[in-house]
């Protein structure tokens, strides 16, 4: 069953087209990575499904629904959980607060939101310091609790913009086998830069450049891919 | 940097549980109690402002506080819930009607303000209060029925105690609601709202609807104050009740004492009143600009508010007291 279903969105702005008619479909439980150069148009494409700002052209459905029109926050409600390229953490609450402030989607088990806030912690790693305030903490740490504040709407679909982005390798090796994880509990589409670290954990994986998506497959094939190794992986892929 | 550690304190400290509440009502009842226990009328009129200033900056606070969006039109709407339970008290309608007018011009004014300017980001929303206000200015100085610039007064004649109680009945109701608030899930969404209304959007909050509940729940407590002063004052001139400076006190007040907690306002009622009363004799006139410069201190100085700071000053005492002992039981003193 597909999670999401995207026709031919496209986003131009001031006469710049960011993307171009761009088709991308997520399968229940799939990991898909979203790989490019910059501006390649992947932050644009996670904005329109997330429902950031409307798209001029395309529409996008989750689980069958159409959502193309849908402001962010209903989307969230809806099960469209996401991270940011730059962190995005309510800086002056507390960990456990971030979480607590996400809206619930229908798919939500009841029980004590407290304590399940708090299972989301200790699932990232971040229970020890739940009363600590999001901006105490490192970066590692924030890429963590956005994930977590992301699961709290017990999302379907999770977006994850450059996860990986500013972790050391150690990092972001533990971030990866968490992301891999997740597979579990809800459908995922990572934007990344560092393929060589992502690819391997993808079932999925969708190449886009200038604004369209010049390969699609599984990661072998994408590695393989001559048009991709002249846009993007280039001699490093060899 | 303000808005960050306001918001940083209001998740530290606002979680104050039962026994404050408690006190807060108790204190309440007290303030209420005042002209039944022989206290002065002189210690009730200050008793008196400092509740309405407190109340002007709750309805302040629950709004621009909470939220980030500063409001300089509280002044206004306080002004407009005066002469709608004059007006309507005036016309032979029930005590309790006249609170329900004042109630639903001020909600009625905010979604005015609101619906306009509250879908796009805080400075928009300042400058649409800031043009509210001088326009009910000129708006009231025109029409017939409230009396023209020459204002009105309210013909029947109210106990002098009832609008009293009333201001204290609102002061310490606000402040509990406002700590209810501030400790609730909605009172942390509000704050994440505050925070990053884009990373606020994308876990799920309606942040336009969120503001908007806020702003009418503001705007009707400020209307509330209004109809209560109304009826304290008896007589309303418009260049009075919607001067600017008005909605500067209810602005400073919170700033003052701390906003987006519910002690803040408190401090800084108290605090502006003082100051208020000493100036009146040496300086009249002079207190809105001392009121400034203090204002102009706290933000450089003390930017988390007297309350706060008050707050730390008597932790950090304490924590010098508590080493002290320890020394002492250890022997080493």
């Amino acid at each position: 069953m597909r999670v999401l279903d995207a026709e031919g969105l496209a986003k131009h702005f001031r006469g710049v087209t960011a993307v171009n008619g761009v088709d991308l479909a997520v399968a229940e439980g799939e990991l898909l990575g979203l790989f490019g150069p910059n501006g390649a148009g992947k932050t644009t494409l996670f904005n329109l499904i997330a429902g950031a700002f409307p798209p001029d052209g395309g529409r996008v459905r989750l689980k069958g629904r159409d959502i193309t029109r849908l402001p962010a926050f209903r989307r969230a409600r809806l099960g469209i959980g996401r991270t940011f390229q730059v962190v995005r953490p309510f800086r002056a609450l507390s960990v456990l607060d971030n979480v607590l402030a996400s809206v619930p989607s229908a798919a939500a088990a009841d029980g004590d939101d407290t304590e399940a806030a708090l299972a989301l912690l200790r699932h990232v790693g971040l229970a020890a310091r739940a009363h600590a305030l999001a901006g105490e903490l490192t970066l590692g740490m924030l890429k963590r609790l956005e994930v977590a504040r992301a699961l709290a709407v017990a999302p379907c679909l999770l977006l994850l913009d450059e996860p990986l982005a500013g972790l050391t390798s150690r990092e972001a090796g533990e971030l990866l086998g968490f992301i891999g994880s997740l597979r579990e509990r809800t459908s995922i589409v990572m934007v990344e830069h560092n393929v060589r670290l992502a690819l391997p954990i993808c079932d999925r994986a969708v190449v886009m450049d200038a604004g369209s998506v010049i390969a699609e497959g599984a990661p072998a094939e994408i590695r393989a891919n001559p048009e991709v190794i002249r846009a993007y992986l280039g001699e490093a892929a060899e | 940097m303000i808005r960050e550690r306001a918001t940083t304190r209001a998740t530290r400290t606002v979680r104050s549980g039962l026994p404050g509440l408690l006190a807060a009502a108790v204190l309440t009842a007290l303030a209420a109690a005042l002209p039944w226990l022989g206290v002065s009328s002189y210690a009730r009129t200050l008793a008196y402002y400092t509740a309405y200033f407190l109340t002007l900056g709750q309805a302040w606070n629950l709004m621009s506080g909470l939220t980030g969006y500063v409001s300089f039109a509280h002044g206004a709407l306080a002004g407009i819930g005066a002469y709608a339970a004059v007006i309507a008290l005036n016309a032979e309608w029930p005590m309790a009607g006249a609170l329900g007018a004042a109630l639903a011009t001020a909600v009625l004014a905010s979604l005015v303000i609101g619906a306009t300017s509250l879908r796009l980001r805080g400075t928009a929303f300042t400058f649409a209060t800031l043009f509210f206000q001088e326009l009910a200015l000129l708006v009231v100085r025109k029409l017939r029925f409230t009396g023209g610039p020459g204002g009105m007064v309210l013909s029947e004649i109210l106990p002098v105690w009832l609008p009293y109680v009333m201001m204290m009945a609102l002061a310490g109701g606000a402040s509990i609601a406002v700590a209810l608030l501030c400790r609730s899930r909605v009172g942390v969404r509000i704050l994440a709202i505050k925070n990053d209304e884009v990373a606020a959007a994308a876990v799920g909050i309606d942040a336009t609807r969120l503001k908007l509940v806020l702003f009418c729940a503001s705007a009707g407590l400020a209307g509330l104050a209004g109809a209560a002063h109304g009826l304290f004052a008896a007589s309303l001139y418009p260049d009075v009740l919607f001067s600017v400076d008005v909605s500067l006190v209810a602005l400073a007040v919170p700033l003052i004492g701390g906003v987006a907690t519910a002690a803040g306002p408190l401090a800084g009622a108290v605090v502006y009143v003082g100051i208020r009363e000493v100036l009146q004799s040496i300086a009249p006139g002079l207190h809105v600009t001392i009121v400034g410069l203090l204002l102009l201190g706290v933000v450089m100085f003390m930017n988390e508010g007297v309350a706060v700071a008050i707050g730390r000053a008597v932790a950090r005492g304490r924590g010098r007291g508590g080493r002290k002992d320890a020394r002492v039981a250890a022997g080493g003193d």
